[in-house]
């Protein structure tokens, strides 16, 4: 409680707005039809997808595309273990799985730099899925397995529930001496070392909390997909839209990814349905004029009305 | 033994011709104008659907279409760097937004080329034959259009290292790559040499088409393979060096022959392992500072 | 002054939220709530069918659901309603088909999704199906649930069928590796194969198809002088088909798809290699492998399960001459477009045969009767489709024709292969 009171007393006025907010999804399954509820579940994915990514990438300006590595890692944690274990364990060991991993790839990247960086952790996830694709094949002797089935509203509660616990840790870690230093690290990690900072530990941390949140989103979200393979587990689409999400919704706050993954997610919905064939053309033009007209972000947009509201509340005093 | 070995290094360096030649457009492409252009890809596959369908509607000879598929690519690359990037680079408050902003926008024109060529060529494969006289090099043989493809990507790659290194245009944009604020106080026009640099990109990827084309089949989902493999090179080359990229095309080609000889399963495996324990000896690749 | 700004992104949330929750139907799709008295069991007014689908329009899946699986269904559905629709008995009347068509981006997730919200939202009364095998694992599960009977004519997999008891409701339409497999072993031994290579992709279909085929011929006596495998995206084989030449095998077996198979036709054609049998699984029967090689190229080439217009069934040549007008005959695929139609004359002639659009009624239907469809008569038993035209076909003079099992043939089966054309 004192958790939820801390918050709280930052914003007094929308906390009411997130407590509906959360009332209403939270039970959303008793009043919504099905369809939504798995909808929904898909918007959830994408948001903690984005937001996770957005731990480590927002402040510090590495931009990691190793989102489908952690994702994938928690995939196959469920595919392996899905019978043998309770759900809630396979998808804390899914999350720790993705966690170590992203320990390791943290310290392998310690020199690497802007592109290097970003490409490095692409190849990264491309080796693992390769790799794994090699070792089904010649040591399993089979590629693909199927995935206990997981009934949709449970999903989904599961799902809300890893997203509650990474808003409040992003939330955290924002107003935490930990992300004050992440954010110096994104301005200069020589000056923030000066500082004291001990760099090295807290850029693998700050990764490694943000590969945990994808690991578990991913070993729920593959009861699911019911089968899964390498190439579908690991799938690099998963590590270039949260990134995408992110640009799109604007990183400079903390609802921008969250925003972006939601309209993304919902645009591309509605589009892949209604405008089947022409689906990548009108996506793509939303793409470029968004950032066109909004290099910020929707988040951009949406603070240019703030202002202009204002300027035109005083302007009528 | 020796047509083993000859076998496979040539076999090597005709893939690793390819790679280098895609590599070199996209590494200018990022190295001078800062654009990761992830629709790169779309434009090698513009190029060799043009070159299909110039062959089989009116039998314009493969060879030709390069002369003809380039300068429309650099035309198309120039106006979109014109329209789009510039803009995008006028209105991004770092360097680092621009990177992120111009990454999306690439995407968004990667799913326009995409669906666009879905409708004018629809969801098919395309291919056709061409010079596949096999040619015997010390008993290895090889097909003419390989061989040709071989050629053809090593005389663009060196005359383009040329023109960058011994012309004003080139040194100009070697000026804008390392510093673009002095390169503009010198007098150059950086907005006009950015758009000329990203038509240089799309102008290697349309002679990298007809090439492709003329050794693979073709279909309108191709691109994004072709993207990823020169992401790669360019890294691996080194950002921004033209010689890393040629250099690193060449390696990764030759070292998927040589593991293909041995076990093709691990062919693509051992391009990322290279690829990463080269970044974890040098993590500026191979030509980079 | 900031907290106020958060005020303006969260009611904006919660404003989604409710546009997700409010508006989850398309406008078109509100039917009107069924008033029917209880006592008359007749079902509320119809006048369409409404066929769901969610498939590959972008992605990598884009070019194989294309060429063979879109085409024939879209085909049909003209065909259909130029005949004012199937005949429901329950209704008395003929009923227009309506296609609702999703595009899955080749997203194994998205199909999913996209499968329930057909069947949830859209409330589509059958489903097609999506294209490749993966997918129809991926939505077994599902379409077992919600109770839609749906044939796969694009799923090509033990595992699945192995597992018939618990998904009553996917009929498996194509031939299966096991049967392929058998035929295979059984021609090349007739025809005296002493010697062979193998190569398989990385992926359900090569590395199951592959198990059924070498093992068996080794047992049977055949020497396997080498047996590789490649991941999907290679770029160069010559070292492999090299090696291959240089082992100079009487047969050589290849499990993979049409990017992997199509290069290794190009790369054997520059290697010399041409082994006196040569059989490549999929992808061979695409009328693109003759347009882009060359009908005498590919003479003699063999390409999994096979299926011909001469072949002794109803409407087969009718079929395939509107098939290839409406696809052009670069466009055609001549095994899976027969598939893929008659999945689809199954699921019309089940739903005229029970007179009923019940998916329950319709699934007990086409599990116990026997369909007249351009690729035979077509039951299943265990959701296995027994009908089978063709194990292994082969390009003979631009045709591709059915030359195993031996009783199915339309045409003498050439061997040896012939030599490559020199050009």
């Amino acid at each position: 409680m004192d958790i939820i009171g801390g918050i709280f007393k930052r914003f007094r006025v929308p906390r009411l707005i997130i407590l509906i907010l959360l009332i209403l999804l939270a039970t959303l399954p008793l009043y919504a039809p099905g369809y939504t509820v798995i909808l929904l579940t898909a918007i959830l994915m994408y948001i903690i997808l984005t937001v996770s990514w957005t731990i480590f990438s927002g402040p510090t300006r590495y931009i990691s595309l190793a989102s489908a590595a952690f994702f994938g890692v928690g995939v196959y944690t469920m595919a392996i273990l899905g019978k043998a274990l309770p759900l809630a364990a396979i998808i804390s060991i899914g999350a720790l799985v993705s966690f170590i991993l992203a320990l390791f790839i943290g310290f392998l990247t310690l020199r690497l730099r802007g592109m290097y960086f970003i490409i490095f952790t692409f190849g990264i996830s491309e080796l693992i899925k390769h790799s794994l694709l090699w070792w089904e094949t010649n040591m399993t002797g089979t590629v693909g397995r199927w995935v206990v089935r997981v009934d949709h509203d449970q999903v989904y509660y599961i799902m809300l529930a890893i997203f509650v616990v990474l808003m409040l840790t992003a939330y955290f870690i924002r107003h935490s001496r930990f992300g004050l230093a992440l954010k110096s690290i994104g301005q200069s990690e020589e000056a923030a070392a000066h500082r004291g900072i001990n760099v090295t530990l807290v850029k693998v941390v700050a990764f490694a909390i943000s590969a945990l949140f994808m690991g578990a989103a991913g070993a729920i979200m593959a009861t699911r997909w019911a089968y899964i393979d390498p190439r579908i587990a690991f799938n690099p689409l998963l590590s270039f839209m949260p990134v995408m999400m992110a640009i799109f919704g604007g990183m400079g706050q903390l609802y921008g990814p969250v925003i972006g993954a939601a309209v993304f997610t919902y645009l591309a919905e509605i589009l892949m349905t209604r405008f089947a064939y022409y689906y990548m053309l009108i996506f793509g033009s939303v793409l470029v004029l968004a950032i066109l007209y909004l290099p910020n972000g929707l988040i951009g947009l949406l603070q240019k009305w703030r202002k202009r509201g204002t300027a035109e509340q005083q302007a009528s005093t | 033994m020796l047509t083993t070995i000859l076998d496979i290094v040539i076999g090597g360096l005709i893939t690793g011709g390819i790679y280098a030649l895609i590599a070199v457009g996209l590494s200018l492409q990022y190295g001078v104008g800062r654009v990761l252009n992830v629709s790169h890809g779309e434009f090698i596959m513009i190029g060799a659907f043009a070159t299909y369908s110039l062959y089989v509607l009116f039998g314009i000879s493969p060879l030709l279409s390069l002369v003809i598929c380039g300068p429309f690519l650099f035309i198309l690359g120039f106006l979109i760097h014109r329209t789009l990037f510039q803009r995008l680079r006028d209105t991004s408050e770092s360097i680092d937004v621009f990177e992120g902003n111009s990454l999306l926008a690439s995407f968004g024109v990667l799913f326009i080329i995409q669906n666009l060529a879905l409708i004018i060529w629809k969801a098919n494969i395309r291919g056709y034959t061409y010079l596949v006289y096999p040619v015997n090099i010390f008993g290895a043989t090889f097909t003419t259009n390989r061989l040709i493809v071989l050629l053809f990507a090593v005389v663009i790659s060196l005359g383009f290292y040329i023109f960058l290194t011994r012309t004003r245009l080139g040194k100009a944009i070697r000026a804008a790559a390392q510093d673009p604020t002095t390169a503009a106080l010198s007098g150059v026009n950086i907005k006009q040499v950015l758009a000329i640099c990203f038509g240089l990109g799309a102008l290697m990827a349309g002679f990298a088409g007809p090439l492709i084309s003329m050794i693979y089949q073709i279909t309108p989902t191709m691109g994004m393979e072709y993207t990823i493999i020169a992401i790669i090179v360019v890294v691996l080359g080194g950002l921004g060096s033209i010689t890393g990229s040629l250099i690193g095309g060449f390696i990764l080609g030759l070292i998927g022959s040589i593991v293909t000889h041995f076990d093709p399963g691990l062919s693509l495996v051992a391009y990322y392992v290279i690829f990463i324990l080269l970044l974890l000896v040098r993590p500026t690749g191979i030509m980079g500072k | 002054m900031k907290k106020k700004l958060l005020l303006i992104p969260l009611a904006l949330l919660l404003a989604l939220s409710l546009v997700a929750i409010g508006c989850p139907t398309p406008p078109e799709e509100t039917t009107p709530p069924t008033t029917a008295p209880p006592t008359t069991p007749a079902p509320p007014a119809k006048d369409e069918i409404v066929l769901g689908q969610a498939i590959a329009l972008s992605g990598p899946y884009t070019i194989g659901a294309g060429v063979t699986q879109v085409a024939p269904n879209d085909m049909w559905i003209e065909e259909v309603n130029a005949e004012g629709g199937i005949y429901v008995e329950e209704y008395g009347k003929k009923l227009p088909l309506r296609l609702i068509r999703y595009d899955d981006t080749s997203d194994v997730g998205t199909q999913v999704k996209l499968t329930e919200k057909l069947i949830l939202e859209d409330k589509v009364d059958f489903i097609l199906g999506p294209w490749s095998t993966a997918m129809w694992f991926a939505i077994a599960p599902t379409v077992n649930e919600y109770k839609y009977p749906v044939i796969a004519p694009t799923v090509d997999s033990l595992q699945l069928r192995e597992m018939w008891e618990e998904i009553p409701y996917l009929f498996i339409h194509l031939n299966q590796p096991k049967e392929k497999a058998e035929a295979m072993v059984d021609m090349a031994l007739d025809l005296g194969v002493e010697t062979m290579v193998a190569g398989h992709l990385q992926d359900l279909h090569g590395i199951e198809y592959a198990q059924g085929v070498v093992p068996q011929l080794a047992a049977a006596g055949v020497e396997v002088l080498a047996y590789k495998s490649f991941p999907i995206g290679v770029k160069d084989l010559t070292p492999m088909l090299k090696e291959f030449k240089s082992l100079n095998p009487d047969a050589a077996f290849i499990f993979a798809y049409p990017d992997e198979n199509f290069l290794i036709t190009a790369q054997s054609i520059e290697v010399g290699f041409n082994p006196k049998l040569f059989f490549c699984s999929i992808g061979i029967a695409f009328s693109p492998y003759r347009e882009i090689f060359g009908a005498e190229t590919v003479e003699g080439m063999m390409g999994a399960g096979a299926w011909h217009p001469s072949a002794p069934y109803t409407g087969a040549k009718e079929f395939w001459d509107r098939m290839t007008a409406w696809s052009g005959p670069g466009g055609t695929d001549w095994l899976g477009n027969a598939y893929c139609y008659s999945a689809v004359q199954v699921l019309q002639q089940a739903i005229e045969g029970a007179g009923t659009l019940d998916r329950v009624k319709v699934r007990d239907y086409i599990a116990s009767a026997t369909f007249d469809t351009v690729i035979g008569p077509v039951y299943y038993e265990k959701q296995l489709n027994m009908q089978v035209p063709g194990h292994v076909g082969q390009w003979q003079n631009g045709e591709f024709h059915i030359v195993a099992a031996k009783e199915l043939a339309t045409a003498d089966i050439i061997y040896p292969k012939p030599a490559w054309p020199t050009p």
